[in-house]
């Protein structure tokens, strides 16, 4: 192809991806009904997919497509598959009400991020101009504001699933930093993580199905006997 | 070649049981298999010693003296454990809880026996690779695989509390571990600059270690941080403790003990890794002022709950907090004394801690609770090897001075000391007299006293040689310990202190 790539532009359409995925992050923690919640982690994972293949392909970097590969099959689309056929077996398709109440959620979300920024500045070295540089400057401030987020969202509510779903999201945060600050970790640790987060999910979906079960409910304040 | 037979041996191992109907080969492919790891680590420990690592496929697998006293340890205690359970289980299952526990999760047979067999093998497995990992995103890797794997034992009984531990213990874990994640992509990120290869090595530790003066500082001060936070999370160092009672209390008995010494151990292995890199990258001066407070706070955490405990697998618990702290503690002050001190504890820890654990077991096997209220003590009648043990290991567990942790508690101290850390010293000091107190009161008010008249328990051979063998090792290592295990110590204080 005569199409020469131009890293400024893979560095715009990066850029325009995080926001994106930062948008759905927010949007998550306004979300009441568990299944979109599933849904908008899953286009976001896509999107994470998206980005480390713009990565590879502006930086030559032909192993990170594999990372990308992988991301955009088992998280955006095995894992949801399974979450979904879980909220299906137990049946329970509502969030009940989170412990602060949604725009207050979105308010402390957007600080947050701004929290993030802050925390991303202080990374920031200008001297440095190279496209890498200018690249982290932006996406680790997103991929610390994700793992924020999802730790609020986590605390916030109270359905195990909408738990796990957290974690997962916090963990997209820490796929985004990797990849953007330093094109991913070597692919061999990729995989090893990958296996993790299936495995994890698999063993909370097990644990959410049998806590489901035995207190015939989801909501973890619940789990309150072993105090002491 | 050694260091891919270590890995096989509890792979094959795991699956192995699953296939099997009986009972009895169950536990032998488990004895087997342990007791040829535990052989397989004395001979890498042979082989640390004779040429200072061992590597294979390019680096990926790594083992320093360090990395051999983890294995060591780790396959000392899955013996130890598997040959507890062996009577631990048969006893469960002749008092008829297993058959309970299957119920409540609806299944049938032996399957619950089976998911043991299958699990710890796969857990050991993680720890070992552990170890063995040269690569700091597999070490990761396999942490967490020590969490997925024991998340079953917790939940082992299904009943309502074990749920809820289980739940605790995975989720309070993930986030720990995404922490530590952050932390290891941020060292990563901190060595870039300085190594610039983006190939499989940039994350292998003895590149690392090598290049670490030249990582950038602010990164590698914030992925310490985090790393900190996250293996702590899963030493169970306060603030990040919480999960520990529960989950240790709920798990049966060889798994908990596995829990309390395998599992912290390859915790504080993974901290002790990055603690290596950030001395030399920040100076030891960082992290030993962050680990100094931690550790401090976790001995002190521990110390009021152990005071008032009314539950003695919880106390058990809050010993491992306690003694994590100390750990960490040591760690802090640094110097050779104070690595030399932590090393010397995590060791005795792993030697006595299931001797405590399989105590407690009995116990709570004859007299079917936990609580001490309901125990009315004068265990000593009814279970007289079990009460003298346990009294014995009480002793030992709380640093009294025949016996080993007293060594390496004097260690710590002297370490602090000759930091200068006078006030901490106190401290220290004054919040393991505490424990001290306040364990020897509890599980003396359980073991003697009057006859309460209860029938004396049975135990079988496993059960009483386990105990029996294990207070034999304890003591004697009170007063010796073998010259290649000092040696092996010592080689690995080198390691961390100068690297």
């Amino acid at each position: 192809m005569p199409f020469v790539p131009n890293p400024e532009l893979g560095n715009r359409i990066i850029t325009l991806m995080a926001a994106l995925v930062l948008v759905l992050q927010i949007a998550a923690v306004g979300q009441r009904w568990i299944v979109s919640s599933i849904r908008i982690f899953a286009v976001q994972s896509f999107l994470l997919g998206a980005i480390a293949a713009v990565i590879a392909y502006f930086n030559h970097a032909s192993h990170i497509y594999i990372a990308a590969l992988l991301t955009v099959f088992l998280k955006a689309g095995l894992l949801p598959r399974l979450l979904e056929r879980l909220v299906e077996k137990i049946g329970i398709r509502r969030e009940i009400e989170p412990l602060i109440n949604v725009p207050l959620s979105i308010l402390i979300a957007g600080g947050l991020t701004l929290l993030g920024y802050v925390v991303a500045e202080s990374f920031y070295r200008p001297e440095e101009t190279s496209a890498r540089a200018a690249l982290g400057h932006n996406t680790l401030a997103v991929a610390i504001a994700l793992f924020l987020i999802g730790f609020f969202a986590m605390v916030n509510r109270r359905k195990a699933l909408t738990q796990v779903l957290g974690l997962l999201s916090l963990e997209n945060g820490l796929f985004l930093a990797a990849i953007s600050l330093t094109y991913g970790v070597p692919l061999v640790v990729e995989l090893g993580i990958l296996f993790d987060v299936l495995v994890a999910v698999m063993v909370l979906g097990i644990l959410v199905f049998r806590i489901r079960e035995t207190f015939d409910s989801m909501d973890v304040s619940k789990l309150r006997k072993l105090r002491e | 070649m050694i260091l891919l037979w270590l890995l096989i041996v509890p792979l094959i191992a795991g699956p192995l049981a699953f296939f099997l109907r009986r009972r009895l080969m169950m536990e032998v492919v488990n004895l087997a298999a342990f007791a040829i790891l535990l052989g397989l680590a004395a001979a890498l420990v042979a082989q640390v010693l004779r040429s200072d690592s061992v590597s294979l496929w390019n680096g990926f697998f790594y083992a320093d003296a360090l990395s051999a006293l983890v294995v060591l340890l780790s396959a000392f205690v899955a013996l130890v454990c598997s040959i507890y359970a062996v009577g631990y289980f048969r006893h469960e299952e002749r008092s008829g809880v297993l058959q309970e526990a299957e119920e409540v999760g609806g299944r049938f047979g032996v399957h619950k026996l089976r998911e043991y067999y299958t699990l710890t093998p796969l857990f050991v497995f993680s720890m070992i690779l552990v170890a063995l990992a040269n690569n700091l995103g597999i070490l990761w890797v396999a942490i967490e695989g020590t969490t997925l794997a024991s998340v079953f034992l917790v939940m082992f009984y299904g009943r309502e509390t074990s749920l809820e531990a289980a739940w605790k213990y995975a989720i309070i874990g993930g986030v720990g571990l995404s922490m530590a994640l952050f932390g290891t992509i941020l060292t990563y990120y901190s060595a870039y600059g300085a190594l610039g290869t983006d190939t499989l090595a940039g994350l292998n530790w003895s590149v690392l270690a090598g290049n670490a003066a030249h990582f950038d500082k602010p990164t590698m001060r914030l992925a310490f941080i985090l790393i900190l936070l996250g293996y702590g999370t899963k030493a169970g160092i306060a603030p990040m403790h919480t999960w520990k009672p529960d989950a240790y209390s709920e798990a049966p008995i060889p798994g908990a003990a596995m829990l309390a010494t395998g599992v912290l151990n390859c915790a504080l292995y993974g901290l002790v890794r990055f603690y290596i890199l950030s001395s030399k990258c920040l100076g030891p001066q960082f992290s030993s002022h962050l680990l100094i407070i931690f550790g401090l706070l976790s001995i002190g955490v521990a110390v009021p709950f152990i005071l008032v405990q009314k539950n003695f697998r919880r106390l058990l618990a809050y010993s491992s907090i306690d003694h994590s702290g100390i750990m960490v503690l040591a760690l802090g002050f640094g110097g050779p004394l104070g690595i030399l001190g932590m090393l010397l504890h995590m060791t005795f820890h792993s030697v006595t801690k299931p001797l405590l654990f399989f105590c407690a077991g009995n116990v709570q096997q004859h007299l079917k609770t936990d609580l001490f209220q309901k125990a009315k003590g004068g265990l000593i009648h009814s279970m007289p090897l079990t009460g003298a043990a346990f009294l014995m290991v009480t002793l030992a567990v709380t640093g009294s001075p025949p016996f080993s942790f007293f060594q390496s508690e004097f260690t710590i101290l002297r370490a602090a000391f000759s930091g200068g850390y006078f006030v901490l010293a106190f401290f220290f000091v004054s919040f393991l007299v505490l424990i001290f107190s306040g364990f020897l009161v509890h599980i003396a008010n359980l073991v003697l006293g009057e006859d309460p008249g209860l029938p004396r328990a049975e135990m079988c051979g496993w059960k009483k040689y386990s105990v029996v063998g294990l207070a034999v090792v304890i003591v004697v290592m009170g007063f010796w310990i073998p010259a290649p295990l000092f040696g092996l110590i010592q080689s690995a204080v080198g390691i961390v202190v100068g690297g």
